[in-house]
């Protein structure tokens, strides 16, 4: 169980949000990337307006969480929300904001008709797999499948 | 759940906007010949007006709160029809205003993604003109519109060029690419703000107007911030084509006419009362001055942290934060090498502070020459030497002397009206210059 609900604000993601994703990526894996986080925030605000989500605590952009809803993929005709990328200010886990950040996109796929909500995992990273078995995710008939070419 | 409703015009109407749009966005089948390429998978372009569904029926906010939202225009009491009406006419004029202002110098962009990024932010804001369109002819408004019909008005909107449309910012040339950019920045932003308090609005179709359109904003907002992130890193890296005063110059000449697009920071009391926003214009523009703030800091962050590639985020903030205080040098990076957000009352000339001299730092001018050489030194040469600009000194000039009053001023900024045809190759407008009296003056025929 989380130690306590921080008092964080949960809304859309904006583009005004890109220092902030860039500066928690950078606190978690110590480098500074804001050409890839300005490619993929463009992505997901062009795609899904609405869909992302971050936590904002006092005013500062402290967890993200990217994704969105679509169908015509690997044959699911329905459409499905995907959870893509998340991350979380280190100072701030631990505080139930991943959790927030992912209801309140289960509500925007919902209201987009998707039934569903699916994200790959490494089996490796046990936290990130302990993360998404506690917000519900479990086992899918799909299998991820990939070789080296 | 999310439903929207497609809407076509009747076909007359729907051919019109088309002809329109042959004549203002040339590239328009380019944009959608590319569009997989640059926009994999996000869904095709639709010309057509999209209503929201399942959206709340009880007015929101006003005098008439709880009760049931109207549907038609003879609902509303006469001056609210009259009132909605002038904000859909608004609204309408910005949207095809916009594009003839990105048209003119979009092929100047530095590459192509930044080209269709632009295209896109045309193409979408077509079918938001499209969708005023259709709040305008889907139901009968001769009663509150002095008997201009729905035709008549369409024919009005489509014939607007730059110079007639209803606000200011939309009547100002680009110079360069760096205005489609810098204006997708500031004055999107500003349409952001109305589509959002629009959403409340007592008269339905407007309100299930407003979320489709905002969802396409927020990419029109994207596609001007992350070009001036991404020149404000090549500025720190030394691209002596593209500079930080540049943009500074683009942030002068918009951030203004987006405060002033708000309307007067007296008013606005109206548009709450009849139930139309749920904020009054002192309190959205204020809104607005803070968030293109923080849209500076980031820019500004990205500028630092490309100068100096091992300063942490921590040191950036700090160092923002004294560059700003003491207003002087770190490591040969002046104060002023950075961007700043404008003053809320410089370079005015309409709202509280039209007229009034004050520079982007808040300081103040004793002498109209003095401050249009400040404004000169501020201001992009191209947009220094335009016709705007010279009747914007000429009615300071006379202000300042006492010659004129402001408000009389405020007037006599020349607009471009039309004397012609709806299809713009009749180049049948205009400059007039409105009397104190509400009559007109014709200054020059475009």
């Amino acid at each position: 169980m989380p130690e306590t609900t921080a008092a964080a604000k949960i809304r859309p993601l904006d583009e005004l949000d890109l220092n902030g994703i860039v500066r928690i990526d950078e606190k978690i894996t110590g480098r500074y990337q804001p050409d890839l986080w300005e490619q993929r925030v463009m992505f997901y605000v062009r795609r899904d307006p609405g869909a992302s989500q971050v936590a904002e605590v006092d005013g500062r952009v402290v967890g993200f969480m990217l994704g969105d809803c679509r169908a015509g993929e690997f044959g699911l005709e329905t459409p499905s929300g995907w959870i893509e990328r998340f991350g979380i200010d280190p100072d701030f886990r631990g505080k139930d904001l991943g959790r927030q950040m992912f209801e309140a996109m289960c509500r925007h796929f919902k209201a987009e008709g998707a039934t569903s909500v699916r994200t790959l995992v490494d089996r490796n990273d046990a936290s990130l797999a302990g993360f998404l078995k506690a917000i519900g995710f479990g086992e899918s008939p799909l299998t991820a499948l990939e070789r080296a070419i | 759940m999310i439903k929207v409703e497609n809407r076509d015009l009747p076909k007359r109407y729907h051919d019109a906007v088309e002809h329109w749009q042959r004549h203002n966005f040339k590239d328009y089948d380019l944009l959608l010949k590319y569009w997989d390429k640059y926009f994999p998978k996000d869904e095709s372009f639709c010309l057509c007006a999209k209503m929201e569904l399942g959206t709340t029926d009880v007015i929101q906010i006003g005098e008439f709160k709880g009760e049931k939202k109207r549907e038609k225009p003879e609902e509303m009491t006469p001056e609210q029809a009259k009132h909605l009406l002038a904000i859909i006419k608004a609204q309408a004029s910005t949207e095809f205003g916009s594009i003839q202002q990105h048209a003119g110098t979009v092929d100047r962009a530095r590459d192509d993604e930044d080209k269709f990024w632009t295209m896109r932010v045309m193409a979408e804001e077509l079918r938001h003109g499209y969708q005023m369109l259709h709040l305008l002819l889907s139901e009968d408004w001769s009663s509150v519109s002095g008997g201009v019909t729905g035709e008549q008005m369409v024919e009005e909107i489509l014939s607007m060029t730059t110079g007639s449309h209803v606000l200011d910012a939309f009547n100002l040339d680009y110079d360069s690419y760096t205005d489609n950019v810098v204006f997708a920045a500031c004055i999107d932003r500003v349409g952001k703000y109305q589509l959002t308090m629009q959403k409340v609005c007592a008269y339905k179709p407007m309100a299930d107007s407003m979320p489709p359109m905002l969802r396409e904003e927020a990419f029109h907002l994207a596609a001007g911030v992350i070009p001036m992130r991404r020149w404000a890193q090549k500025a720190a890296q030394g691209d002596v084509f593209v500079t930080m005063p540049m943009m500074q110059h683009a942030l002068n000449k918009w951030v203004p006419r987006g405060l002033e697009m708000f309307g007067d920071e007296r008013g606005g009391d109206t548009n709450v009362k009849f139930g139309f926003k749920d904020l009054k214009n002192e309190e959205a523009s204020s809104l607005y001055h803070e968030e293109v703030k923080k849209m500076v800091h980031d820019i500004n962050t990205r500028f630092l942290r490309a100068r100096f590639p091992d300063m942490t985020p921590d040191r950036c903030e700090q160092v923002l934060g004294d560059l700003e205080r003491s207003r002087g040098t770190y490591h040969g990076v002046r104060w002023d090498d950075l961007l700043r957000v404008p003053d809320k009352r410089f370079f005015r000339r309409k709202g509280v502070h039209a007229f009034q001299m004050v520079g982007i730092d808040g300081e103040t001018f004793e002498s109209a020459d003095e401050y249009l050489r400040y404004l000169a030194k501020n201001l992009n040469e191209g947009y220094v030497a335009s016709r705007d600009m010279r009747l914007y000194a000429e009615a300071l000039e006379k202000v300042a002397a006492g010659e004129l009053k402001v408000e009389d001023a405020v007037k006599a900024m020349p607009k471009l009206k039309r004397v012609g045809g709806t299809c713009p190759c009749s180049k049948g407008v205009r400059w007039v210059m409105e009397d104190c009296d509400g009559g007109e003056t014709t200054v020059a025929v475009r």
